[in-house]
Formats: structure tokens, C-alpha cells, sequence
């Protein structure tokens, strides 16, 4: 420990008199922002296509096209406190769980640069566990118009507070960056209920080399819920003794272990790209374990990127269960254990299990701007909703989706 | 239409590139020469030194300029669209900021002459026995 404290302020002192010595210092404050204007149809009328789990509408049953689902605004502000000392405040504006546009803190942190290699970051700050992650928002930085949702719904939550360490190292025109992070989130649902994050822990490492980048990651976290009607739930099951309790403990998201695994690869040499990502969750919930992937490809001609995506997302685990035995119970009991066996297996059958195609275009009209366009047919397995959220009594699990969706993304 | 766009389009028609454009460094720099990885590894921010470990600042020339955009095709194989994006994608989530942009070729060959780690790119008239052509292997 002596030695690193030593090995640490020597290093200090030395970015010190480099930073004495270096009299081009940007300037203090840097203001940039991004942004995406959209909206998307949806031809299914007894559902919403959402933005993400936190959304309380979308497309589809609240309005035939939505522009609330793509749309929002960030706002970044970045101070360079001193050549190794950096302040990052991150606003965004969008579509929030209570149907408000308040802007949100997405970051507020401290970056501090040991090396040019090595920073420490405090704070509040991105969430890294998938390839796309750190920049899922930003439309103008991606080919598609959001990042699909067989593989991005796996980890809707895009930022934590606490700790983070990247690490970057370079061998024979390779470069590799190992990232470590620690912290903790709170969210809340549109349905007034909130998640508690609690031990996020995360390590990611991506390796480019020339044209070429590979990902992988694994993220592990604490997981509660703590919401009106699953609460009864399961308060109902722990009402029926040990069997129901069981079941309770099984499925219910109280502190519960919820794990993530990555990897993905690109490959960009400028004219066309390929990429690809494959990741899977498990938890001991009703949440379930579930599979994602995704494949797309784009040729460039000019300013004009057309690309196609395909996906997958399937549950692992059961998706139903046959819940507390009605046998032998009063007709009174047997009535609301049977209410509550249903309410279970409506749970585990509303996770998401689809396959899709997409297509699209970007078209880069301008130096900061650009316009997409993209056609996604959702194929629901039998008896899921997919991703679709909001479903109506009307609504019909399984079947096909058209979504058609226009954006004009921009950064400055 | 104006002389630069006349310009552009007969480069167009003729299929050759627009201007002639070459990386230099400080004749105090002691590289003498980088790949393209390298290169490519600096401009993209992945490498903050050069090959012998001295440490790099690149600088860069405006968006629009037809320098810029015949340095980044050439010896990227990037249109500004995908650096503007790829640039996005750090500034966006905080793992780092583009290169300094000065105004034109003439202000590249005054930064880099007067800073020894300070890479660049111009045109080659402008090159003078302060700076070094670097070759791109």
C-alpha cells in the first residue's frame, strides 16, 4: 500500500509539472448536447411498443404513431477542472415513468485521469454492461433508430451511482480497455412501484484492433421490487403455509441475485459494418432467465447507410408453473389460490419472447445531423406479448407486429 | 457555384482526389514513421502516445474542410459522418474529447512546428524545414 500511495502521488507531481509545462490547456467548460426527434407507428392497437420498462405508453394503444417513445433531448456539460481532473454533468429530457419531461441527471461525476490510461470516476455515470450502452441514447452515434430490444430490454436501467475504474492497455496494434464498477440505483415503475439496484457490480472488456472490436461482460446485482400487485402476489402465496411460501421465495423480487452476460463483436472498416451481440440474463424470479441476441449489417453508399437487423429473445425458464395444488382445499381458499396460480403464470407468460427482422436506412444529410427510417416486424411466440407493454383485455399474445419509425437525429 | 465547389467537381469527374494531403510532425520528433493502425489509433483517441512512448497531441483541421476530408478517407477510411459519430459515441459517454481543431493549414504547420509532440496534417506546399513529413506505412 506504501508503495502504490508512493507510486501514486510521484505520478501526481510528475502531471503536475507536465501540466505546468503545457500551455495548451482547452478551454474550462464545454457544452454539447444530442438529441432525437421521432415517432413511431405500431399496428397493433391492444399494446404499446415502449421505450423501455419504465415507460408508461408507447405506440400502438395510446397512439397509433408516438413520438414520445424516441424522442429526447442531453445536455452535457463538461468542466476540466485541471489537465486530470474532469467534471461531467449529463441532462436528458424524455419520456419519464410518470409521463413528465422533467429533465433527469443522467451523470454527474468526477473523472480523475491517474494515467492517460488509467481514470477513476465517482459519481453518477453510464452503465456499461452491454456493447451499446454507453450511448444507447445518443441516436446520431448508432446506425438504427434505438439499439434493438431483444438484447438492450435485458438491462433497461442506463446509469448507477458509484465507482467505476478503466483501464486501457496496448500490445502489438491492439488495444484493450478493462472497466470495473461498483454502485447502487433506484428507479421507479409507472405503475408507482419502484426498483432498488443494490451490489451493482460490472466488468467489462472490449479489445479493438484495427477495424475489429470484441466485448464481453458480466454484471451482477442485488435486485428488490417493490410494487402494489406483485407485493400482493406473493403476500397472497406466503398466506398458504410452506407450499405457498415456496413459491413466494421462488419468484418473488426481494433481494434477489439478477446477473447479466455479454459478448459482441464489430466489425466497421468504414465502407460497411457487421455487428453482433448475444447476452443473458438469469435471476431466481419471475423475471425469469432470457436469451438475446441480434445480427446487423449496413453497406455505406455515400451519405446514405441501409442496414438490416435480425433478433431473437427467448425465456430459458419455465414460463408457467402449476402453483399451489387446489386439492383438498375449502371451495373459499381453493377459489383464491386458483386467482393467485393465475396471476403467477400471467407473470411469467408477459416475458418477452420474440424473434424480428429490420430494416432501415441513415441518411447523413447534414454535418450534424441525420435522418432514419426503419421497418421492424415483430414475430411474438406463441401465448408472449414480446416486448409490447400496456396490453389491453383485448389484446392477443403471440402474432405479428409492424412498427414503422422515423428519426432525425442530431448532436452539437 | 463557386471556384472550390468547380474544383471539387471536376476532382469528381476526373476521379481523382480533391488535394494532396500529408501527416507531419516537428523536425525535433524523432518518429520517423507510423502505420496506419497507429495512425488511425491516435486520430481515433485509442493512443494518447507514439510508438516510443513520448506522449501525442494530434490536431485536427475544421469538419468542412476538404483537408479534413481527404485525410480521414485517405488514411481512415472514414467520412466525417462516421468520425462525427465515433466522436459522439466518447464525448457522449465521457471516455474522451476530439483533438483540437485549428482554422486552417497554415495554423496546423505553426502548432506542430511549435510543439514536439504535436502531430498534423496539411497540404504538402505548406511543409517548411520545421516540420517533418511522417510516411504512413
Amino acid at each position: 500500500m506504501g508503495k502504490l500511495a508512493k507510486a501514486l502521488a510521484g505520478t501526481m507531481l510528475l502531471h503536475l509539472t507536465v501540466a505546468e509545462a503545457d500551455e495548451t490547456v482547452k478551454s474550462r467548460f464545454t457544452l454539447n448536447g444530442f438529441g432525437t426527434l421521432g415517432v413511431v407507428y405500431s399496428d397493433e392497437e391492444q399494446a404499446d411498443f415502449v421505450s423501455n420498462t419504465f415507460a408508461p405508453d408507447g405506440a400502438g394503444y395510446t397512439r397509433t404513431w408516438s413520438p414520445e417513445v424516441d424522442s429526447r433531448l442531453g445536455l452535457q456539460l463538461t468542466a476540466s477542472l485541471t489537465p486530470r481532473l474532469t467534471g461531467i454533468l449529463q441532462l436528458i429530457a424524455e419520456q419519464r415513468y410518470d409521463e413528465n419531461y422533467t429533465p433527469s441527471v443522467e451523470w454527474a461525476n468526477l473523472k480523475y485521469d491517474i494515467t492517460p490510461d488509467l481514470s477513476v470516476r465517482v459519481g453518477r455515470m453510464v452503465q456499461s454492461s452491454l456493447m451499446v450502452s454507453e450511448y444507447r441514447k445518443v441516436g446520431y452515434a448508432t446506425p438504427w433508430v434505438r439499439p434493438p430490444d431483444e438484447v438492450y430490454s435485458l438491462v433497461p436501467v442506463t446509469n448507477f451511482d458509484g465507482i467505476d475504474l478503466s483501464f486501457r492497455s496496448h500490445f502489438d496494434g491492439f488495444t484493450n480497455t478493462l472497466q470495473g464498477a461498483y454502485g447502487r440505483k433506484d428507479a421507479s415503475l409507472p405503475d408507482g412501484g419502484t426498483a432498488e439496484v443494490r451490489d451493482v457490480v460490472t466488468l467489462t472488456d472490449t479489445l479493438e484492433w484495427g477495424n475489429a472490436t470484441l466485448f464481453a461482460s458480466y454484471g451482477r446485482t442485488r435486485l428488490s421490487i417493490d410494487a402494489k400487485n406483485i407485493n400482493a402476489l406473493f403476500e397472497g402465496y406466503r398466506q398458504f403455509g410452506p407450499e405457498g411460501e415456496a413459491i413466494a421465495d421462488r419468484y418473488d423480487v426481494d433481494d434477489k441475485r439478477y446477473e447479466v452476460v455479454a459478448v459482441g463483436t464489430r466489425y466497421d472498416p468504414g465502407d460497411w459494418f457487421v455487428m453482433g451481440e448475444l447476452a443473458h440474463s438469469n435471476s431466481q424470479t419471475f423475471i425469469g432467465d432470457s436469451r438475446g441476441w441480434y445480427v446487423t449489417g449496413g453497406y455505406r453508399f455515400g451519405a446514405i447507410t441501409p442496414f438490416v437487423t435480425l433478433a431473437r429473445v427467448r425465456v430459458d425458464s419455465s414460463t408457467s408453473d402449476p402453483g399451489l395444488s387446489l386439492g383438498g382445499l375449502p371451495p373459499s381458499l381453493a377459489a383464491r389460490a386458483g386467482g393467485l396460480n393465475a396471476a403467477l403464470n400471467g407473470l411469467l407468460g408477459s416475458v418477452a419472447q420474440q424473434k424480428s427482422v429490420t430494416l432501415g436506412a441513415r441518411w447523413d444529410f447534414a454535418r450534424n445531423a441525420a435522418l432514419k427510417v426503419q421497418y421492424d416486424r415483430l414475430d411474438l411466440d406463441n401465448g408472449s406479448p414480446g416486448v409490447l407493454s400496456n396490453t389491453q383485455p383485448g389484446f392477443e399474445p403471440g402474432g405479428r407486429v409492424d412498427l414503422f419509425s422515423v428519426t432525425l437525429d442530431f448532436v452539437f | 457555384m463557386t471556384a472550390i465547389g468547380w474544383g471539387l467537381l471536376l476532382g469528381l469527374m476526373l476521379g481523382t482526389a480533391s488535394a494532396e494531403v500529408v501527416v507531419v510532425v516537428s523536425s525535433e520528433n524523432p518518429v520517423q514513421s507510423l502505420s496506419h493502425a497507429e495512425l488511425a489509433d491516435i486520430y481515433l483517441g485509442r493512443m494518447h502516445n507514439f510508438p516510443n512512448g513520448e506522449s501525442v497531441v494530434p490536431v485536427d483541421q475544421r469538419e468542412n474542410s476538404p483537408t479534413h476530408h481527404e485525410f480521414y478517407s485517405r488514411y481512415l477510411g472514414r467520412t466525417p459522418a462516421l468520425i462525427k459519430a465515433h466522436w459522439s459515441k466518447l464525448i457522449f459517454s465521457g471516455r474522451g474529447r476530439p483533438p483540437r481543431t485549428v482554422t486552417d493549414d497554415k495554423a496546423v504547420a505553426e502548432f506542430v512546428a511549435g510543439n514536439h509532440h504535436a502531430i498534423g496534417y496539411l497540404t504538402p506546399e505548406l511543409v517548411d524545414k520545421r516540420l517533418r513529413v511522417v510516411p504512413i506505412e
